[in-house]
């Protein structure tokens, strides 16, 4: 026990007790300087990452605009997708849940890996990353279940496009998709995987239909459980709009166009409206909302029969035997046609070394201008043609709409091509040959239009000479572009040889007569390549596709003050009158029966739309 | 053994009871906060805060036990205990339970008993007991003499590895030898030496050490990896501001930002939730609570006595200075918990055993008068 009872004499080192006191206020002293500087200094700046940690923002998706035809019947709607999204600060392991995904989903890991890696660098902190746009009910269930063991990971209901007329409307309407790059850069409305219209109407009146994006704030904890919500801004609903197109007409006519190539368009000449605008063959724009794949789109892209073309606008023809309104409009207008003035057609006319043929072997005999349009005849129009010479047939065309876009509002309308000297000087380097005047004349050889540009025509023949901007939307007003130099008496002319062309024995689109209605038109075979011999005596259906003519069939109808114009155009379709003849007898048929009007007139009852209202 | 004198509780250090008591009270309301977290329909609290009050009796009855004898027979006892317990480390490694890769454990069939924290408080007697024969401060020879008893538990214990208790052990021998005082020109030779020592000391940490002292250099180089635990700890403590967000207010806590917040960093849910306000005056009490052990050691009958206040000092004092510095970015994360405000049922009962251990000390402090 003695050292129990050691006592120690020395006293407690002092210096020991100094360290020790001294230690006490460094460590006071250290650590409320440094408490000051977090809490009191950067206070402000650790409060806003505190809240910025634990507030989150999320877009809440505004309904794009629905879209109506004519009568209210609802073509475009939207409905909700699932779509798998992960967000990149809530997730252990991105390499682990792309492969987790892989596997419950069945995607290939690989095409998992390149969606992250181009979509990572445009995707803000805590936005979800769409990994795969549209998922089935299976896979959503099977991602469902295993959410909780792969934090991230997100279901998203986000809105789909869908045209419940799937091919009916593609080219009008256009489709959405995913917005690329550079759509993101110039807009910043869109955040990376929103749909953005691509093509048609979804494109031009974007804006419009869009709607607003809200705000939706979210309180999360550390692993994105969302605990609270509060909405910011509230979404705001894109417009609705409805279109002038009759879903009824469109879809009669498409149905006649079934398996050929060609376009349709239907007209109200005094408003500039359009009834029906068909493009055969078509596409689905559904396929284009839930992602293509690039197999799809190549095999799209690829098609010889280019469904994804608007032959309505975006082909441009050679308008054949329908430009000699066009010609007869620009003689009467230079005064050098006299209506009364007969010309003798022999079957051919002689230009120097070169025969022009008239279509007609025999010759149709003695003919004035109203004969001549009636039976169609080429040998008068060649001799017009070559009294006009291609500078007045230029610049009249020019003046009559023809050269020139519509501004139908879709995009990539194409304004074909009116000849002209200097046009063709500029392009081959070589001046104008006399009997280019004839080819011109027989609307053959350089001249280009589209069925758009032909129908605006004869609205304006209709209309007291007014160039309507055509439009597709049913409250656009009638928009006059421009008048044609062509007075009442020249109009009226023109017009009555139409009608004749329908009516008279002999005329070429007699097949159009229908009790009761007043019917005008002028068909058009557009030569695709210059005939060798061989073929010529070949029956039309023994021609190989692509060596046949294509058949245009332009007209007007009229009965009780009500009156449209239709033009058809079918590739390949041989001579007009057969060709596309059947398809404006129908459409003709179709605008005045009964039914027609029957429906709610445009502006009243459900057209309206009392749904995706005020919202 | 002496008999319990009815005069000992009149000179029972009730201030130095009461600062423990204040600080403890303070740590089981910081745990009712850190262990809420918000779910959707309110808060769940998770029930460390009970289990903390258990834990705190078990330790207040170790404690009072501890009292009861007088420290002045721990003097014969420290060999032995020092052995006994270099004897559990060795054990260690043939019997040890590895939870996560270090086998710091032996199982007592109720009870996992970490022999680790058992050499802190042998060495510390050891030292006491050794320092307290010292008649000059100390030369290299007899430095090297004391450090070297207690390098072996602390070389045993980083080879686990727990390279935290290793360097506690180190730490407080360290500042008891300090206290007694070294030679002029052993200091000297340390100012030197040390900082040649440090960038050795690198090769000797493991890479996930590493990490950790790199992203402390720079948190924002790895915000969700490393530099994870610094970050939202700074943004805690920040974000609290003068006055705090107000209890069981705090965000980052409750939505689980904020890692490890009932054990290493709870007192940043304090700081969150109290502002700068509440953890000063935190800060105060446990600097008063430091200072109140200076006036036991100071004041002790016996230079032991007053080594073991020392070494008690240093034992809380490198906790603090660790753990805080830690919490507010000024050090590497290390997982050493705040004494009384880190939730830990072992912890707990050594800081009351601790504390009980100044007690005894100081209420002794005339007995030799008499005796």
């Amino acid at each position: 026990m003695s050292t129990f009872y050691e006592v120690n004499e020395q006293q407690t080192p002092k210096s020991g007790l100094l360290l020790l006191q001294v230690l006490i206020p460094g460590l006071f002293c250290l650590f409320s300087v440094r408490l000051w500087y977090l809490q009191v200094h950067l206070g402000g700046d650790f409060a806003e990452k505190a809240r910025q940690n634990q507030l989150r923002q999320e877009s809440v998706y505004a309904p794009r605009g629905l879209i109506r035809d004519r009568n209210g019947v609802l073509v475009a709607v939207n409905e909700p997708a699932y779509a798998l999204g992960l967000v990149r600060e809530d997730c252990r392991d991105v390499g682990a849940t792309l492969e987790a995904v892989a596997r419950l989903t069945g995607t290939p890991l690989s095409a998992l890996r390149e969606t992250y890696r181009r979509k990572v660098r445009r995707v803000k902190p805590f936005e979800p990353l769409i990994l795969l746009p549209d998922l089935s009910f299976d896979r959503l269930a099977v991602i469902e279940a295993n959410n909780l063991r792969w934090p991230g990971l997100e279901i998203m209901v986000r809105p789909r496009r869908r045209y419940k007329y799937g091919d009916l409307l593609a080219h009008i309407l256009g489709y959405v998709a995913e917005a690329n790059e550079e759509e993101l850069e110039k807009d910043p409305g869109l955040s990376l995987g929103d749909n953005v219209g691509k093509q048609g109407l979804e494109r031009m009146i974007e804006e419009r239909i869009r709607g607003r994006k809200g705000l939706n704030q979210l309180e999360v904890d550390v692993s994105g459980r969302r605990l609270a919500e509060t909405l910011l801004t509230r979404p705001q609903a894109g417009e609705d709009v409805r279109l002038s197109i009759d879903l009824g007409l469109q879809s009669m006519i498409a149905g006649i166009l079934e398996g050929k190539a060609g376009a349709v368009v239907v007209m109200e000449p005094d408003s500039g409206q359009v009834l029906a605008l068909v493009s055969a063959p078509s596409f689905d724009g559904n396929d284009f909302s839930v992602g293509l794949s690039p197999e799809q789109w190549q095999a799209l892209r690829d098609d010889p029969m280019h469904p994804l073309q608007n032959r309505a606008i975006q082909s441009v023809y050679p308008p054949g035997s329908v430009f000699k309104l066009v010609m007869a409009g620009c003689g009467l207008r230079e005064g050098l046609l006299d209506p009364a003035e007969s010309v003798f057609c022999t079957g051919s006319i002689r230009l120097g070394k070169h025969e022009f043929r008239c279509w007609r072997k025999g010759g149709h005999g003695r003919v004035a201008l109203e004969r001549a349009i009636v039976e169609s005849c080429d040998v008068y129009f060649y001799k017009l043609g070559m009294r006009l010479g291609v500078d007045r047939v230029s610049r009249f065309a020019k003046a009559c709409g023809f050269g020139a876009l519509t501004g139908i509002g879709l995009p990539h309308e194409k304004p074909g091509n009116i000849p002209s000297r200097g046009w063709k000087l500029q392009r081959f380097g070589e001046r104008w040959q006399k009997g280019e005047d004839l080819n011109l004349a027989i609307g053959q050889g350089y001249t280009l239009v589209s069925p758009l540009q032909v129908a605006r025509f004869l609205c304006a023949m209709l209309n007291g000479g007014w160039l309507l901007r055509p439009h597709l939307l049913a409250d656009q007003a009638p928009e006059r572009q421009a008048n044609i130099p062509l007075n009442d008496e020249h109009r009226g002319r023109i017009q009555e040889a139409m009608v004749a062309t329908v009516e008279d024995p002999q005329g070429t689109a007699r097949r159009l007569r229908t009790r009761g209605l007043v019917i005008g038109a002028k068909t058009g075979t557009a030569q695709v390549v210059r005939l060798t011999d061989e073929l010529k005596d070949l029956k039309d259906h023994e021609i190989p596709y692509e060596y046949r003519d294509h058949a245009w069939m332009a007209g007007f109808a009229e009965k009780d003050g009500r009156r449209y114009v239709a033009v058809a155009m079918v590739e390949h379709g041989g001579h007009g009158s057969s060709g596309a003849g059947p398809v404006l007898k129908a459409v003709f048929e179709h605008v005045f029966s009964k039914g027609f009007l029957a429906r709610p007139a445009p502006g009243q009852g459900l057209a309206e739309g009392s749904d995706n209202g005020p919202n | 053994m002496a008999p319990i004198d009815r005069r000992l509780l009149t000179h029972i250090h009730w201030t130095l009871f009461c600062l423990m008591a204040l600080l403890f009270l303070c740590g089981v309301l910081n745990l009712y906060s850190a262990s809420g977290f918000r779910l959707e329909d309110g808060i769940s609290v998770a029930p460390y805060y009970q289990k903390q009050l258990i834990w705190g009796l078990i330790g207040l009855s170790g404690m009072v036990a501890l009292m009861l004898v007088d420290y002045r027979h721990l003097k014969t006892m420290a060999w032995p205990l020092f052995w006994i317990t270099v004897g559990l480390l060795v054990t260690v490694f043939f019997a040890g339970k590895s939870i996560g890769g270090a086998r710091r454990w032996l199982g007592l069939g109720f009870v996992n008993f970490q022999p680790g924290e058992l050499a802190k408080i042998s060495v510390l007697i050891v030292g006491a007991r050794l320092l307290a024969r010292e008649k000059r401060p100390l030369d290299f020879a007899r430095l090297f003499c004391i450090l070297g008893v207690g390098l072996i538990p602390a070389g045993l214990v980083v080879l686990q590895p727990d390279l935290g208790s290793g360097l506690s052990i180190l730490l407080i021998l360290g500042g008891m030898i300090l206290f007694r005082g070294v030679t002029a020109r052993v200091l000297k030779t340390a100012c030197m030496a040390v900082p040649c020592l440090l960038p050795l000391g690198w090769f000797l940490l493991h890479g996930y050490q590493k990490r950790r002292i790199l992203s402390f250099l720079d948190p924002s180089s790895d915000p969700l990896g490393a530099g994870y635990h610094i970050l939202q700890s700074e943004i805690a403590i920040g974000s609290g501001r003068f006055w705090g967000k107000g209890f069981l207010a705090g965000t980052q806590s409750q939505l689980r930002f904020l890692p490890e917040k009932h054990t290493d960093f709870a007192v940043a849910v304090f700081g969150e939730e109290w502002g700068f306000a509440g953890t000063i005056i935190l800060l105060g009490l446990f600097c008063l609570f430091l200072y109140q052990i200076v006036t036991v050691a100071r004041d002790a009958k016996d230079l032991f006595g007053s080594y073991l206040a020392a070494g008690v000092f240093f034992y809380f004092f490198w906790q603090i200075l660790i753990n805080i510095g830690m919490v507010l970015g000024l050090m590497p994360v290390v997982g050493i918990p705040l004494p009384f405000i880190s939730y830990g049922g072992s912890a707990t009962l050594m800081n009351f055993c601790l504390v009980g251990l100044v007690l005894n000390v100081s209420m002794r402090r005339f007995l030799f008068k008499q005796g």
